[in-house]
């Protein structure tokens, strides 16, 4: 992909646009995924439609094509420009995660994914962490705490998501700008790790 | 492991102008994920989304949502002789918008966008600014993000640098 100005058309006023980068937002529904974008968003968080590819899954198909159908569906994102030259959207993944489903009109191109898990429902987010995990897409698990209450034992929560070590857990309060800040922080960290190596 | 059919699932309609056609053949969901919930009001469109662009869809399908569209100057002076999405999408891009914010905006489906910034773009009445593939690997860029999420504040003005020293 190529940036794809034609010469010799001269744009308005604005100068040229900041650098896009973005990160997705992941889990079941009703984890606070909206509640995260709206956090730490600049704007109101907006709706959009946009198709995603689904893998049907439980059929069987013989000429070994997946069986794919595009579907359309709703999404939350919101974004902050980090300086003039480069703005972060974040995209919340649609609330009806399953198993099989492709966000891949998404995540392509994305710098990393927080899943947000809530401790009640650990098994809502386990779509997630598969697909991000299929994908090599740098991710981390934020426990989202409703009650503020921080003391949920992490190492029972790694062990009930049976995510490996290098899965960053961190607990985080999808109300609070700062802690929203500091989850996303957390992953991408983790990508400069990875592409450090 | 029960994902599709726990209660508390919204499984949000899909393509309302198209759901309430007869002839169109409902999106498969999977057993026991349908009909858990009322509908959320949502805006749907009056037309079928693919009537605006002549049934085309996009060789530009590929754009990432993020991608910027800014009008030129060439397309605001054609401005009053655009028309519907077209108009809509030149007037919108003043200044830098992504497509995604744009079809939030103008209540158009995402791949129409696509498909009319293209048709824009082809009459120099739009600048479409793609990210260079990569660029999640970009050491630089991401240590630009990572500083630039850095001094965001928190609620109580505090940075993460003055928040928790690095």
């Amino acid at each position: 992909m190529t940036t794809t100005a034609l010469p010799n058309s001269s744009t308005s006023g604005s100068g040229r646009p900041p650098l896009p980068v973005k990160m997705v937002i992941a889990g079941g529904f009703g984890v606070g995924k909206t509640t995260t974008v709206a956090s730490i968003s600049e704007i109101e968080p907006l709706t959009t439609e946009a198709s995603i590819t689904e893998v049907a899954a439980g059929v069987d198909d013989l000429t070994h094509t997946p069986h794919k159908t595009t579907t359309t569906v709703a999404m939350d994102f919101g974004c902050i420009t980090l300086d003039p030259t480069l703005k972060l959207y974040l995209f919340g993944t649609p609330g009806q995660d399953r198993f099989g489903f492709m966000w891949d009109d998404l995540v392509a191109g994305a710098l990393g994914g927080l899943v947000i898990v809530d401790t009640r429902r650990l098994d809502d987010c386990f779509a997630a962490v598969d697909y991000f995990e299929n994908k090599g897409l740098p991710f981390a698990v934020g426990i989202n705490v409703f009650d503020g209450n921080l003391d949920h034992d992490l190492d029972e929560v790694r062990w009930a998501l049976d995510i490996p070590d290098a899965v960053p857990l961190v607990l985080f309060d999808a109300r609070e700008r700062g802690s929203v800040r500091d989850a996303l922080l957390v992953v991408l960290e983790l990508a400069l790790e990875r592409a450090e190596r | 492991m029960s994902v599709a059919g726990r209660g508390d699932a919204v499984v949000r309609p899909l393509r309302p102008y198209v759901m309430a056609d007869d002839d169109e053949p409902a999106k498969p969901v999977k057993p026991g994920a349908i009909g858990q919930a009322p509908e959320p009001q949502r805006r749907s469109l009056a037309v079928r989304p693919f009537l605006v662009t002549a049934g085309r869809v996009s060789d530009d399908a590929k754009l990432p949502l993020e991608t910027q569209v800014v009008a030129t100057n060439d397309g605001l002076t054609a401005l009053p002789t655009l028309t519907f999405e077209q108009h809509d999408i030149v007037a919108a891009c003043r200044a830098p918008l992504s497509l995604a914010e744009l079809a939030a905006r103008l209540h158009l489906h995402l791949n129409v966008v696509r498909v009319v910034a293209g048709d824009l773009r082809s009459a120099r009445q739009l600048t479409v600014h793609a990210p260079q593939a990569g660029t999640a690997h970009d050491l630089s860029v991401l240590r630009r993000v990572i500083e630039g999420l850095r001094a965001v504040p928190d609620s109580r003005g505090l940075t993460r640098d003055n928040n928790r020293p690095a």
